[in-house]
């Protein structure tokens, strides 16, 4: 057997039920990685390392004395630092939170915890998963493993950038206007923004109540697939959570995707948002695998990006005044220089704005639900290949246009996958977006182009 | 919203709202606040009656658990 540490969920879950393979020993495999590498990318902010080994140790013994397996049974993982563990400090990268112990485990970990998981630690973010990159807050930035001098996106940052290292084969972040899909696509791994109510944030430190979304990075669709059968379920303690059925993930990648009918938005990848143009040839090169495997691609025209980009952020920026203006108001210089910037002027949004984005909203998202009628897809890049990293004016934030944010809007399920890599190494990216609550077919196509492609291959070189 | 605010007027809005901040921040609430204004001059006007905002209050939500 090759290293365990690169094994997928899917592998090691079938050797560890066969006995072939200890979950000590997989736990091993990770914590020695970390020990060895992670100073070079600071992807963990807190390691649970003798929690692990106890749980490893708890999951072997239960596999030798042949009780039933929960569907993470010795699968090591770990948690943005956003999500509330109980007994683990959980910061959110910020001065603010340095002394934060939650008494009680959110939905997700208490999920994960149940199916057998095993908790390694807790990753890096942007401060409150919102101002970054930054270097005044509690904890150094995240590295890019492909090259350490690029920055590993935003803002589930040290997720990504484990799961590509090889530290964790699973992480859950959380996806308020791309910032699961924003990393997955800098590292090169797959990452789920769920269906809006699909998976329950309570524990999550809220970004931005009516756009935050939870949700699974792994380096394959398949392995989110499993990890969103752990997590996917309705959560009266979540105000926003969907009561719906849950399918069977795992069963849907059928590597079937004949007769689907892809749209491209075109306006906004020629007109708004340009792609480069090796992103470009990456993207029409990804589009002629789903036509060689009997998908058929079209065109699609939906409202102006920077329409979906204003009412995301308009609505988001007074939400975050909302939950910050009390430190705001009594110790603004705990906070980082970049969050600071991005949520200050919150206080000063009008409650006719607030509802006039509400609004907006509500007719953005039906807009986007009736050109997902016409079609079982979307597909467009999730971004360009990871910039440096280095200070970026926060500025940023409200001036440039986004490709993943649209579907925080709309709520609809949206995946990031790896489609290639630059000249320099780095990875490209492809964003497939669903109808509501189709989670599935957007798993089953990530899926398929993976078996289809050699790009789940190559894993960077620490 | 069209008459661009001065910079007195966006620092009166501020204490308003409660933000006595140091110099240095309130300049940076200024320049944010030129973003978020520029959003808000984005927002098309006159939406039909029939879009409600978004979240709207919901009250199958605050029915209690099922046992």
């Amino acid at each position: 057997m090759s290293d365990p540490a690169f094994l997928t969920i899917a592998a090691a879950s079938k050797l560890i039920a066969a006995r072939e393979l200890s979950p000590v020993e997989l736990t091993e495999a990770y914590l020695g990685r970390i020990a060895k590498f992670d100073s070079l990318l600071d992807s963990f902010v807190t390691l649970t390392a003798e929690r692990a080994r106890a749980e490893a140790k708890a999951a072997e013994a239960a596999v030798m004395a042949g009780k039933p397996l929960g569907r993470l049974h010795g699968i090591p993982y770990c948690l943005k630092d956003i999500y509330e563990t109980a007994g683990i400090r959980t910061t959110a990268m910020s001065k603010l939170l340095a002394d934060n112990v939650p008494t009680r485990d959110g939905y997700c970990q208490e999920k994960m915890a149940a199916a057998g998981g095993v908790l390694l630690g807790k990753n890096a973010t942007w401060e409150f998963a919102h101002g970054g990159p930054s270097w005044d807050i509690l904890f150094p930035p995240a590295r890019n493993p492909w090259n350490r001098d690029h920055s590993p996106a935003g803002s589930s940052s040290g997720s990504a950038a484990a799961v590509a290292a090889g530290f964790s084969p699973a992480t859950l972040g959380s996806d308020t206007g791309g910032s699961i899909r924003g990393p997955a696509a800098a590292c090169g791994i797959a990452g789920l923004k769920p269906t809006y109510g699909l998976v329950s944030r309570r524990g999550v430190i809220p970004n931005c109540f009516t756009h935050d979304h939870a949700g699974p990075l792994a380096w394959t669709s398949e392995d989110v697939a499993i990890l969103m059968q752990v997590i996917a379920g309705h959560d009266p303690e979540d105000p926003g959570s969907a009561d719906v059925p849950i399918p069977d993930y795992a069963a849907a990648l059928t590597g079937e995707v004949k007769g689907l009918v892809i749209g491209v938005p075109i306006d906004w990848l020629e007109k708004e948002s340009p792609m480069t143009p090796a992103t470009k040839t990456a993207f029409d090169a990804a589009l002629e695998v789903f036509r060689g495997l009997g998908a058929t691609v079209r065109p699609v025209t939906l409202p102006p990006l920077q329409q979906y980009d204003d009412a995301k952020k308009i609505i988001a920026v007074a939400e975050l005044f909302t939950i910050h203006g009390k430190d705001l108001r009594t110790r603004p210089e705990l906070f980082g220089a970049s969050l600071r910037y991005r949520i200050i002027a919150g206080g000063l949004v009008r409650a006719e704005d607030y509802i006039q984005a509400q609004r907006l909203r509500t007719y953005l998202a039906r807009a986007m639900q009736k050109v997902m009628a016409t079609v079982d897809l979307l597909m467009l890049p999730t971004s360009e290949p990871a910039g440096k990293l280095e200070p970026v004016p926060p500025a940023s934030l409200f001036t440039r246009l986004s490709l993943t944010t649209p579907f925080n809007v709309g709520g609809n399920p949206a995946l990031s996958i790896c489609n290639g890599y630059s000249e320099a190494g780095l990875p490209f990216s492809l964003q497939i977006v669903g109808r509501l609550f189709d989670d599935a077919t957007v798993l089953r196509a990530g899926d398929a182009y993976e078996k289809a492609t050699p790009w789940r291959d190559r894993r960077p070189s620490l | 919203m069209t008459d661009t605010p001065s910079q007195d007027e966006i620092v009166r809005l501020a204490r308003q709202a409660g933000l006595d901040l140091p110099a240095a921040y309130m300049q940076e609430l200024v320049e944010a606040y030129s973003h978020v204004r520029a959003m808000v001059d984005r927002l098309p006007a006159g939406r039909p009656h029939g879009d409600e905002p978004a979240h709207l209050f919901v009250p199958q939500k605050f029915l209690p658990a099922k046992e």
